[in-house]
């Protein structure tokens, strides 16, 4: 850049004008030198992984929105004539235990993660994602209770509520097995981000999904 | 004039053209095409309109496209819906935040790209699919079309919320060396705000939409259309009444684009309105404030409607309540607008034309509003023409002068190139007039059928009037989208006779994506990453130019002004 370069090196007595926007002014070299000899390659570095964070955080947001509309109209819906009550069958409590115990497994092992202890990660985020797994194939096995019993989803508005409620948590978990796959095959060598980030933000999903799941499961039972 | 980007002469296909780079997840690429999708949509979107008033004023002309359907009055209203569907979903919606914010919103905030480039690709052709379905829903028997309508408004929400994430985050994240959240241009808060907005607003869409189909297609019991044609009046409900369903469900949606339409706007108008009247904009902070307003307030008012009755789309609307609820934001961004324009050395381009114009439309849609706003006007009442006069004023058309504003002015940006300025100020007065003349008279339309009262004799007056007002709206839409052929004409015509070597920044305007080339390069701001100084609207600061932009150090500033 030839035409600017000279401007850069010029040394200015600046007059303090035209600064009145208030925020903070950017530290000094950051325009101005950097570049300002062009020899330099530009680097190449990780982008910043805080926005990782920002966007699983608002996606968790949008989440949230939508079942507490569904909840919403559930509790509208909930005095009306035609409305069965169900029953929350007794394997999704042992569900609930598995999807708790899931997150406690997860934490552990971010806590290996953070020790450097890379077989004990592995380890414990395999049982994590075998307890995800296997929390998915209890609700399964819970629907087919239901309907053994013949509670479909076209039953009444109870049931409707009921299998919209499971099914759309259990499409959420399922993404949030995929992100501890991820997490788990991933080569970090090639990533934008590394391991450990990975990790915690699949971390505040997930224990998302286990604080909806207790939410979704206590609305099913006292709102029936 | 300092840019980080000297050395850098635009590639020969800057992805300018819709073939280049179809699948790509650069942010402009992905804005751009987001404009030609609600190109394609606003043209389609008009030949229909002009079409069912011809078949309003005609009825017995034979016109195409609704002949061939044997002018069955659900094939009528299926036409309607499309109309609604094309304009408020890929024009209203889409371009003021995706495609102006997609391609601006790195810019302005000093990014290379968006948060989550991949996201953004997704959402992007997740909204293709749902423009497909959507126009494919009304080809189908009317039952299988509903079906397909809803779950393009499925994939639409999705692609919705996918955008409102990665705008969000951008807009958190990604902002340049210096750009603090009070120096932002109004047009990134806007965009900011209205990604917030939509991320909690097509949540609930999401969850209605997905039931209502669930409803339909695997027979779950969440809402009862039955119950909800049961209370029509008794003329309008014959065998389950499809196209009164539909467009209930239309309404559904369209109540709260509302907002998500029109606050991109309010920044462009903002923005452009400082920019040409060479001023900072009167009251900047509380200008924002005035957005985070539309957008709580908006919010409130709908979520308080939705939440109360369980997400029912069957549920009277409160559009009328909706609209009045933008007054108390919207009067005070009206007077930030006036105050900037008040002693300012106005320059009436083209771009400004339709900001002025915009305003205009705005205040006299915003008057019809407050009539509305006393009536209890349940469902069946938004077909009435005073309402659609008024929705097409504020929102439609208001809407569609901010999108033509702003394609003007960061048309140099987007293609590298200016629009011609003698064109669009004829293709500005010739819309100007047309619209005002459509949606005027059809209030009066509207206030006509509300005569019940009047003795016979004069009732076969009025009714003698509204028929020829009804043929006066007609002619004038004939009329406005004619005089669209010079937009189309001025918009091709400018892109493939486009010389090379536009200047990098013809309106002096003072913000970021004006210190790079046009058409923007491909890596944004080069090598080097930007800085921002001041605020983004610096007009008449200093003596020897009459702005000052953001990425100049002040070192640069005095020593340009010696």
């Amino acid at each position: 850049m030839p035409g600017t370069t000279a401007g850069h090196d010029i040394e200015l007595i600046v007059d303090k004008i035209a600064d009145n926007g208030g925020g903070v002014r950017p530290p000094p070299g950051g325009n101005g030198g950097g570049g300002g000899d062009g020899k330099q390659p530009p680097k190449r570095r990780r982008p910043s992984p805080k926005r990782y964070y920002t966007g699983i955080a608002l996606a968790i947001v949008s989440v949230l929105m939508f079942f507490m509309a569904l909840a919403s109209a559930f509790l509208v819906r909930r005095g009306g004539p035609d409305w069965v009550p169900v029953h929350v069958p007794v394997l999704m409590w042992f569900n609930t235990a598995v999807l708790l115990a899931s997150s406690g497994t997860l934490e552990m092992a971010r806590k290996r993660l953070g020790l450097l202890d890379a077989g004990g990660f592995k380890k414990l985020w395999g049982v994590t994602t075998a307890l995800g797994i296997a929390f998915l194939i209890g609700q399964v096995v819970a629907w087919r209770q239901l309907v053994g019993q013949g509670i479909y989803l076209a039953s009444n508005p109870a049931s409707s509520f009921f299998y919209i409620f499971t099914g759309a948590h259990a499409l959420h978990v399922i993404g949030g097995v995929g992100a501890l796959l991820y997490v788990t095959f991933r080569n970090f060598e090639k990533a934008q981000v590394t391991r450990v980030v990975g990790a915690e933000v699949t971390s505040y999903y997930w224990h998302f999904m286990d604080a909806l799941w207790l939410f979704l499961v206590a609305l099913l039972y006292l709102g029936k | 004039m300092v840019t980080y980007n000297d050395d850098a002469s635009a590639p020969e296909s800057n992805g300018a053209s819709p073939v280049a780079g179809v699948f790509s997840t650069h942010h402009k690429t992905i804005g751009r095409q987001y404009l030609w999708l609600s190109l394609a949509s606003v043209l389609c979107g008009m030949v229909l309109s002009t079409l069912l008033r011809m078949h309003t004023s005609w009825p017995d002309t034979a016109i195409p496209f609704l002949a061939g359907v044997e002018n069955t009055p659900e094939r009528y209203a299926a036409v309607r819906l499309l109309h609604g569907s094309l304009m408020v979903f890929f024009v209203l919606t889409a371009a003021p935040q995706l495609g102006f914010g997609n391609f601006l919103l790195p810019l302005q905030i000093g990014a290379r790209e968006m948060a989550f480039p991949t996201l953004n690709f997704v959402s992007f052709w997740l909204t293709v699919v749902s423009l497909g379905g959507m126009t494919a829903s009304f080809f189908f028997p009317l039952n299988t079309g509903l079906n397909v309508w809803l779950a393009s408004a499925v994939i639409f929400s999705l692609a919705a919320l996918f955008s409102a994430v990665n705008f969000s985050t951008t807009t958190i994240e990604l902002r340049a060396k210096g750009m603090t959240l009070p120096r932002m241009p109004v047009t990134a808060w806007a965009w900011f705000l209205n990604a917030i907005l939509s991320l909690l607003i097509f949540s609930v869409l999401l969850a209605g939409a997905t039931a209502v189909l669930s409803d339909r297609l695997l027979g779950s019991n969440f809402f009862s259309a039955a119950s909800f044609l049961a209370h029509q009046p008794q003329n309008l409900v014959r065998q389950g009444n499809l196209p009164l369903l539909w467009q209930r469900l239309f309404w559904y949606f369209a109540q709260a684009e509302v907002y998500v339409a029109m606050l991109p706007c309010f920044g462009i108008i903002t923005h452009l309105v400082a920019t040409f009247a060479r001023k900072p904009v009167w009251k900047e902070r509380l200008v924002v404030l005035a957005l985070c307003g539309v957008g709580l307030v908006g919010f409130c008012v709908w979520g308080y409607h939705m939440f109360a009755t369980g997400m029912n789309p069957y549920a009277p609307l409160v559009f009328a309540v909706l609209a009045s609820s933008l007054g108390i934001p919207a009067a005070f961004l009206l007077a930030s607008w006036v105050g900037t324009l008040w002693n300012g050395r106005v320059q009436f381009t083209t771009a400004m034309l339709f900001t002025i114009g915009f305003i205009s439309l705005f205040i006299a849609g915003g008057l019809s509003g407050i009539f509305l706003a006393r009536h209890d006007l349940a469902s069946a009442a938004v077909s009435e023409d005073f309402v659609t006069g008024h929705f097409h004023l504020v929102m439609g058309v208001a809407a569609t002068f901010a999108i033509l504003a702003a394609l003007f002015f960061w048309f140099p940006k987007l293609f590298g190139c200016r629009m011609n300025e003698s064109l669009g100020k004829v293709h500005f007065w010739l819309t100007f007039a047309g619209v005002y003349c459509i949606f005027m008279p059809m209030h009066w339309l509207g206030l006509l059928t509300q005569a019940n009262l009047l003795p016979d004799a004069q009732r076969v007056a009025l009714a003698s009037a509204g028929a020829s007002i009804r043929t006066l709206v007609t002619v004038a839409t004939i009329w406005t989208v004619t005089a669209q052929s010079l937009f189309v004409v001025n918009f091709f015509g400018s892109l493939f006779g486009r010389k090379k070597a536009e200047e990098n920044n013809p309106w002096r305007a003072s913000t970021l994506e004006w210190s790079i080339a046009s058409p923007a390069p491909d890596e944004n701001f080069g090598s080097e990453e930007p800085a921002v100084y001041r605020g983004a609207y610096e007009f008449a600061a200093n003596d020897a130019e009459d702005f000052a932009p953001q990425h100049l150090s002040p070192e640069l500033l005095v020593q340009k002004a010696r």
